[in-house]
């Protein structure tokens, strides 16, 4: 299995899960359904970003910085549309997620062969 | 051989690998004199004894004037009548290789009978009763006025050297012996001039001996290449003589290696 | 009367115990060690510009049997090209008569002055795999070292590992006996080698059953009992077990459990370590290549052959091999829960 799409299904799985977690939150648990989807979205999006970097860059700090960064941004700008301004409750979660898709794709998946000249 | 000697293993230097295991690490050498000290052939012994005393009677002595802080004379009767009860009352034959070196073993008869000696003072005197070894005594007093100890050295180090130097002697003098019986005079020669050289004498190379001796320079390495070959097996054949075992001769081949000063 | 002073005797005593190498093309630099067999000196091979190992036989060719032994050694371990046996480039007689042989020089220390400096485990553990993977390559070419410990294995500077003095080595041919195998080796170095009485000699020459070889304490059981007709690579096998016990624990072979003398050791280390000295051979990894993937899956953090984990040892040794992963996931639920019970909300 490549890297990317070690990427897109740990994200999504992982952005599903997150999404999930938002029932416990009473003010937009009836906004569930669509909650769940943009954040398996978001995670399908940081999976694809995260897992190509992990095919370029073969590094763990490296790619565990790389999906903090991702994962910090895409939250961001899920909260910054989101109503109530929940930043620090959708960012550091989302952060962390986006570490660890970062892990998943440096530890496992198929790393590419360089092409002999 | 019959594979039951003691080996060593040499990439690791570690003396632990051992074919045979305990039961067999000390095989007889048959060219052994102190084995046959103890033979029950009075020819056998009588050879046997001769090869001891022949290597052994100077460092006696020299240990002697040193340790015991002995004169020249009180040495030279104390030297002839050790040997002399040695013989008499077949000390050597007592000695056990399992418990020490031949060389401690002798050290340590010869340091009780002259405690002994000293004690009673019943020096036997010369002339009396016992037979008397032809000696040159003369030379060995020489020679330990050429090489005294430093104050750094104890008397056990002065004895081994002193054996050493008796050892490396008489290898010496048994090649330039062999080398006249075969007609190699001119080989001993080349070998004495090259490597029995005092540096004080100059250097001598290859080239200059050739020039000497009207040989080709191949001639005096293959020469030489020879007789250090033939030392060195001479020299061997000594060491097995006045060793127990294969254990203490492989110990004795490998302090020879040391640096006595 | 002859009369030797001490810079005579000095001189004399060089020459008789260092070897002479006129006629070759190495120059003695000075000893870097000795044995009963052989003594090893750093030389100077003038051909090439390089310093070399030397291992010079104590004794001159006279002493026949000695000679074939070591001339054997030297073909032993050059036909064994591999980077973790020791190179031998060149074998002869010196002029004193001597055989010696010259092998790569190694610039390191022996593993068991190695491991003084290196506590990690998992380093004295590839080193391990190391020389499992040269003895195993000496088994696959039917030769079997006889004389595994510590002791004989050398750590590179480059961290590379050495098995060396292969000294008693045995080759085993396939489908061949012992006698046929010792018949089947051939030295062309020494003269007059071809004779019936002569090969009659090299057999009579073989360690014969009855005979021990070894360090008593890496030694197989087999080994110890001078079953030589037994001795295949599993009596290696036992000593590279030994060897592994000693890595683990700190103290050489004894008959108590790796955990009894260290507690830190991991179950599967020591199921390792107690398979491979299983006083029977038949209990033992079948070659070395297996011992050294099973320390190879300790390394990895995998499932042993050796030990039958229980569900939750497998649980925890993944948590263990996948700690980042877990520490993250747990960050993540922690703030999670954090977030449920937070006074913000």
């Amino acid at each position: 299995m490549s890297k990317p799409l070690i990427g897109i299904l740990v994200g999504a799985v992982l952005g599903a899960f997150d999404g999930l977690t938002a029932w416990f939150t009473p003010a937009v648990r009836d906004q569930l359904a669509g909650i769940v989807v943009s954040s398996t979205f978001k995670g399908i999006i940081a999976g694809i970003a995260i897992g190509f970097f992990a095919k370029k860059f073969h590094s763990l700090p490296l790619g565990l910085l790389f999906g903090l960064a991702i994962g910090a941004l895409l939250a961001y700008l899920t909260a910054r549309f989101a109503v109530g301004g929940y930043y620090f409750e959708i960012m550091l979660p989302g952060s962390l997620v986006g570490l660890i898709v970062g892990f998943a794709t440096q530890k496992y998946g198929r790393t590419p062969v360089a092409a002999h000249p | 051989m019959n594979g039951r000697a003691v080996w060593y293993t040499c990439g690791s230097m570690d003396v632990d690998t051992d074919i045979g295991g305990a039961v067999h690490r000390f095989p007889v050498t048959s060219h052994s004199a102190i084995v046959a000290a103890a033979s029950k052939d009075a020819q056998v012994r009588q050879r046997a004894l001769e090869t001891i005393v022949a290597s052994y009677w100077k460092p006696a002595y020299k240990y002697i004037r040193i340790k015991w802080q002995a004169s020249n004379e009180d040495a030279k009767d104390l030297t002839q009548s050790f040997f002399a009860t040695a013989i008499e009352k077949s000390y050597f034959a007592g000695y056990d290789a399992s418990k020490a070196s031949f060389q401690t073993f002798f050290r340590t008869c010869l340091d009780r009978f002259v405690a002994n000696q000293k004690k009673s003072d019943r020096r036997l005197k010369r002339g009396a009763g016992s037979e008397h070894l032809p000696l040159d005594f003369a030379g060995a007093e020489s020679e330990l006025a050429s090489n005294l100890p430093g104050a750094e050295m104890n008397p056990e180090e002065f004895f081994q050297r002193e054996w050493v130097r008796s050892l490396f002697t008489l290898s010496v003098d048994a090649l330039e012996e062999l080398y006249k019986k075969t007609g190699r005079e001119l080989q001993f020669k080349i070998f004495e001039r090259y490597d029995l050289q005092e540096s004080s004498e100059g250097k001598v190379s290859y080239g200059s001996l050739a020039n000497e001796f009207g040989l080709k320079t191949t001639d005096v390495t293959n020469y030489l290449a020879a007789a250090r070959r033939d030392f060195r097996k001479i020299l061997l054949e000594k060491v097995r003589e006045l060793t127990g075992t294969e254990a203490e001769f492989q110990a004795e081949v490998r302090s020879l290696g040391i640096d006595l000063k | 009367m002859r009369s030797l002073s001490d810079q005579k005797l000095d001189r004399l005593r060089r020459i008789a115990t260092q070897p002479d190498f006129s006629g070759t093309k190495y120059r003695l630099i000075r000893e870097l060690g000795h044995g009963g067999m052989g003594t090893v000196y750093l030389a100077e091979d003038s051909d090439l510009n390089r310093e070399v190992a030397v291992k010079v036989l104590n004794a001159s060719a006279d002493e026949a049997a000695l000679s074939r032994r070591m001339v054997r050694e030297a073909q032993i371990i050059a036909r064994l090209e591999h980077p973790g046996i020791v190179p031998v480039h060149d074998v002869g007689v010196l002029a004193d008569g001597r055989v010696f042989y010259a092998m790569k020089l190694i610039r390191g220390e022996r593993l068991d002055k190695y491991i003084t400096n290196v506590a990690s485990l998992k380093d004295r553990l590839r080193k391990f795999q190391a020389a499992c993977d040269a003895v195993s390559f000496a088994h696959a070419h039917g030769v079997i070292h006889r004389d595994l410990k510590p002791q004989n294995i050398m750590i590179g500077t480059f961290g590379e590992v050495l098995v060396v003095d292969w000294g008693v080595a045995k080759i085993l041919p396939p489908g061949m006996t012992e006698q046929d195998a010792s018949e089947a080796e051939t030295l062309r170095l020494l003269p007059g080698r071809h004779s019936d009485e002569q090969q009659r000699q090299e057999h009579a020459d073989e360690t014969t059953h009855g005979t021990i070889i070894g360090t008593a304490k890496y030694m197989s059981p087999e080994q110890q009992r001078g079953e030589i007709d037994e001795l295949d690579q599993r009596s290696d096998v036992y000593s590279l077990g030994a060897i592994l016990y000693f890595l683990l624990t700190n103290r050489a072979p004894a008959a108590i459990r790796p955990r009894e003398v260290d507690a830190k050791v991991s179950k599967a280390a020591e199921a390792v370590c107690l398979k491979a000295m299983s006083v029977s051979s038949a209990d033992r990894y079948a070659s070395a290549a297996d011992l050294g993937a099973d320390v190879a899956r300790l390394l990895n953090d995998e499932p042993v052959s050796a030990y039958r984990e229980n569900w939750l040892e497998k649980v925890w040794r993944w948590l263990n091999k996948n700690r980042v992963l877990v520490l993250i996931v747990l960050a993540y639920l922690l703030v999670r829960i954090f977030f449920l019970f937070s006074p913000w909300r």
